[in-house]
């Protein structure tokens, strides 16, 4: 595929958003009007942008990623314009900053290059850690900005513009500094990791004194969840954590102790927490208590019943009756307007970014890309399974958004950065 | 490094292959569990407020129309002009209960396509018609008032065909119940009201319940006993005042005891016109299970029946009568577990005047766009030659001694040859199903009828078919023929 190809896909998409949203205005009877003008121009200055930064400073770069990553961009603008115009009209100007974001990252590393990140890495740490912490502030207060509460989950933030109040949810970003800094610190400590281990009968367990990070981050993501009560974020951290430390040592026990830590982890939350308790409640039978605990639940699958095959047509569904439709639940929506067509199509468009994504971290040749990629790759696959698997039951729902897709500024924000690192990791690789 | 990674890749592949197999089993394998959960109002939703196609009757009347609401002209109220009337035919539409009737057998015909699915979109690209249609029943809406009256306050059900097409001009269930109701506000409650209402008037009882068909299933014998030439209208019977069933200890004795004739010998002819039981009894015995069951079979008995509302089974049980010689002369009687519809009975008389071919009933004339112009009209089929010509042509003079000199002369219409029969179902308590079913005028065919009653709730109070059925067929023969004039 070339770099031309990809530019034909990305107008695809982008002429898709718009055809979509011109059926959301036909099924509601409206004449077809700016919207989806707005929306197409919108959709070719984002990606369209991003097509053209990636010929100037990535040329050789995959062009597998963008492509994947317009479609469910286009499919998710659909649904969320079709449940909130209003939050639509938001999510444009999100999509434009976030692409000016990916574009900022290409144009900023094409001359510094990756091993930059390397050198920052604790900076990038702190960064993350401070804004992990950013929604603990107090939710009133002289400051301009303060935490805020929502649906249970303390993950929020408030910027008090003065003239408007801006939401931001920095976990978004921060898994994507928490990510790029793991990476660089195994990437420097690997011989240490993967040299010093122990025998246990015939189980091979790390050096006791390695595991003090991943007990670290464990005891981290304990008190996110504890304090931010943000089972998704929390989750989301401690296994991708695990996950590159296998990646990087080999050592198949950093996943079982992180398996099993993250087990006792969940169990004790289970144990301790009402609202831990609720989701696994909703998750064994979500219609035992319809009307409060597994209303969202069930009335995703009721969505998703009804969809059906070939789904209602966009604008014709009522996803607008599951809680959190355009973020949590927007693979519902999704589900129920363009039916299991569109629900395995979104499937394999993250499949198809994934496949890219591990492609350019088994090809590189240095550490650091390798587990970057990887690491990037890894966190959004992960991301993907927790809340459609908790939409379609698999796994208890964590509420997280679904990456590309969910209403969402800082969502949009982190992923599109990510999607800039990435691309970046790929161009290096190759060039 | 890679193998770890690789095997990263795979886990999370195996994840989305897990994730691809639960959307897969939601939305293919489980869709319509959920799709038809109560709980899930989406289905509802989308229909509510939508325009429909208009529904009319053979003669003109509005029966059903949506009619734009005042202060939303894209939301529409649905109207029943003849509400009671027409509510088991042509059914209901409801936000919360769903629909029912016509209105849930065509509503994909009658809905607006203008707004549903993708294929829609492409259907209206390609210029095709996605406004809703309308549709002309062949109820004719005098007839149906007719019959509507004419069964008073009783719960029973009324069926009228033209035998020579298989229209159904008239099919009236009572108790009935205002369409109407199950649209508005009020709908569950007025739901749940009906469904408790120990008079039942959600069923329909001319399609969709079976009941005993007393001696008009003696019709069903005579033609397999015509046919199979066992015996003629001349044939001598035995006439004793009680027929012993062979085999048990039982006997069957006529309708308020008595002999048939003259007690010694009667024949087919006189025992048809007297309804006598003996006779019938010994009759279904000599024809023979088999015999009355392929009888009973072309003319629509154990046939699921192709027709848009849910119909009844009728049942004529030949496999377990065909060693049980007592057990089929009482079936012989239309009584035992012998069932039929009264839309059954309707297509007994039906095939007898349309020279022994049953036609397929049906109810929708034909479908038409808003601009008038039929899209689709139905073609009279036939359903089945039941029996031959002569064996109608003898049957149908014996049916017509029914009404001249018999058990039927209530359903006399002066001026008209009527053919009929009785019949008077035992219902236990001594009460009963009074029947009559018929057809007019005899030389040339034009109407053919089942009239039922339910049994009165009070012990002992059998009523005869020829007393209080048959002068609602006369009154549905007279009418029908009047505005035919």
């Amino acid at each position: 595929m070339t770099r031309n190809t990809e530019g034909v896909l990305v107008a695809v998409a982008s002429a898709l958003a718009a055809f979509g949203v011109a059926l959301v205005e036909f099924a509601g009877g409206e004449s077809i009007g700016a919207q989806v003008g707005l929306t197409f121009l919108v959709f070719v200055i984002a990606f369209g942008g991003i097509h053209v930064s990636l010929r100037a400073w990535a040329p050789d770069a995959t062009p597998l990623l963008l492509p994947p990553v317009a479609l469910l961009a286009a499919i998710g603008f659909l649904e969320v314009y079709r449940l909130s115009p209003y939050r639509a009209g938001l999510q444009r100007w999100w999509l434009l900053l976030a692409a000016a974001v990916t574009c900022a990252v290409l144009a900023f590393l094409s001359r510094a290059g990756l091993s930059l990140l390397r050198r920052y890495r604790n900076t990038m740490l702190l960064v993350a850690v401070g804004l992990l912490l950013l929604p603990n502030l107090p939710s009133s207060g002289p400051l301009p900005i303060r935490g805020l509460t929502q649906g249970g989950s303390r993950l929020w933030v408030v910027f008090d513009l003065g003239f408007t109040e801006l939401h931001f949810q920095p976990a978004e970003i921060a898994k994507v500094l928490f990510v790029a800094f793991l990476a660089a610190y195994l990437a420097d400590r690997q011989a240490a990791l993967t040299g010093a281990h122990r025998k246990l009968g015939p189980i091979r367990i790390p050096e006791p004194r390695q595991l003090v990070p991943l007990i670290a981050v464990w005891a981290g993501s304990l008190l996110i969840l504890v304090y931010q009560r943000d089972l998704g974020a929390s989750l989301l951290l401690f296994l991708t954590f695990a996950a590159l430390l296998y990646a990087a040592t080999g050592a198949a026990g950093y996943l079982v102790a992180g398996g099993l830590l993250a087990a006792g982890g969940g169990l004790a939350a289970w144990r301790l927490f009402d609202h831990v308790q609720r989701r696994v409640q909703a998750w064994l039978d979500p219609f035992a208590d319809y009307a409060d605990t597994g209303y969202q639940v069930a009335q995703g699958l009721f969505a998703l019943g009804t969809g059906s095959l070939s789904g209602s047509g966009p604008g014709l569904g009522r996803p607008d009756l599951i809680p959190n439709a355009e973020t949590d639940f927007i693979f519902a929506a999704v589900g129920e307007e363009l039916g299991l067509a569109g629900s395995i199509a979104v499937l394999c468009c993250f499949a198809l970014f994934l496949a890219a994504g591990f492609g350019i971290a088994l090809r590189s040749r240095d550490r650091f890309r390798t587990l970057l990629a990887a690491g990037l790759t890894f966190v959004i696959g992960l991301q993907t399974f927790l809340i459609i698997g908790g939409v379609l039951r698999v796994l208890p729902l964590t509420g997280i958004t679904l990456p590309f897709m969910s209403y969402g500024g800082s969502a949009l924000i982190g992923n599109f950065l990510l999607l800039g690192l990435l691309a970046r990791a790929s161009q290096e690789e190759r060039s | 490094m890679n193998g770890p990674i690789r095997r990263l890749a795979t886990a999370l592949f195996l994840c989305f292959t897990v994730l691809l197999g639960a959307v897969t089993w939601i939305q293919a394998v489980r869709a319509d569990t959920y799709r038809s959960d109560p709980r899930n109002a989406r289905v509802a939703i989308a229909q509510a407020g939508k325009e429909r196609g208009m529904i009319v009757s053979a003669d003109g009347a509005v029966l059903a129309e949506s009619v734009p609401d005042e202060d939303d002209p894209r939301r529409f109220t649905r109207e029943y002009p003849l509400g009671p009337v027409f509510a088991h035919t042509v059914g209901y539409t409801s936000p919360i209960v769903g629909d029912g009737g016509l209105e849930a057998a065509y509503v994909d015909a009658l809905r607006s396509r203008r707004d549903l699915t993708l294929s829609d979109i492409v259907a209206a690209i390609l210029g095709r018609d996605l406004r809703p249609r309308s549709m002309r029943l062949t109820l004719d809406s005098r007839l149906q008032q007719i019959a509507y009256d004419a069964l008073g306050d009783r719960a029973g059900a009324v069926v009228a065909l033209d035998p020579r097409t298989g229209a159904v001009l008239a099919s009236v269930s009572k108790p009935s119940f205002e369409p109407t109701l199950l649209g508005g506000a009020d709908a569950a409650a007025n739901w749940d009201q009906l469904l408790q209402d120990p008079g039942r008037p959600l069923l329909d009882r001319a399609t969709r319940e079976l009941f005993p068909p007393g001696s008009t299933f003696k019709t069903v014998v005579a033609a397999a006993a015509l046919e199979a030439g066992v015996a003629g209208p001349d044939t001598l019977f035995d006439d004793p005042s009680e027929f012993q069933l062979p085999g048990s200890t039982a006997t069957i004795s006529n309708f308020g005891g008595g002999l048939c004739g003259n007690g010694s010998q009667v024949d087919l002819m006189r025992a048809f016109v007297r309804s006598c039981n003996t006779v019938f009894a010994d009759l279904a015995i000599q024809v023979g299970a088999p015999d009355i069951g392929f009888m009973a079979e072309a003319l629509g008995f154990n046939r699921d029946l192709d027709f848009p509302l849910p119909v009844a089974e009728s049942v004529f049980p030949t496999a377990e009568l065909e060693n049980d010689d007592a057990a089929l002369g009482q079936s012989g009687l239309g009584e035992r577990n012998v069932r039929a519809t009264p839309l059954q009975m309707a297509m007994v008389a039906a095939a007898v005047a349309n020279d022994g071919v049953l036609m397929q009933p049906y109810l929708v004339d034909e479908m038409f766009d808003p601009d008038g112009n039929t899209v689709s009209r139905t073609e009279p089929e036939v359903l089945s030659e039941a029996m031959s010509p002569e064996t109608a042509e003898t049957l149908t003079e014996m049916m017509e001694r029914v009404v001249t000199e018999g058990t039927g002369t209530a359903a006399t219409v002066p001026g008209v040859r009527v053919a009929g029969k009785t019949g008077t179902a035992e219902a236990g308590q001594g009460r009963s199903y009074p029947w009559f079913i018929g057809f007019a005028p005899v030389d040339d065919p034009q109407i053919a009828v089942a009239v039922m009653f339910e049994p009165l709730p009070a012990e002992g109070t059998s009523e005869t078919g020829g007393r209080v059925a048959a002068p609602v067929a006369a009154e549905l023969i007279r009418g029908w023929l009047e505005t035919r004039d």
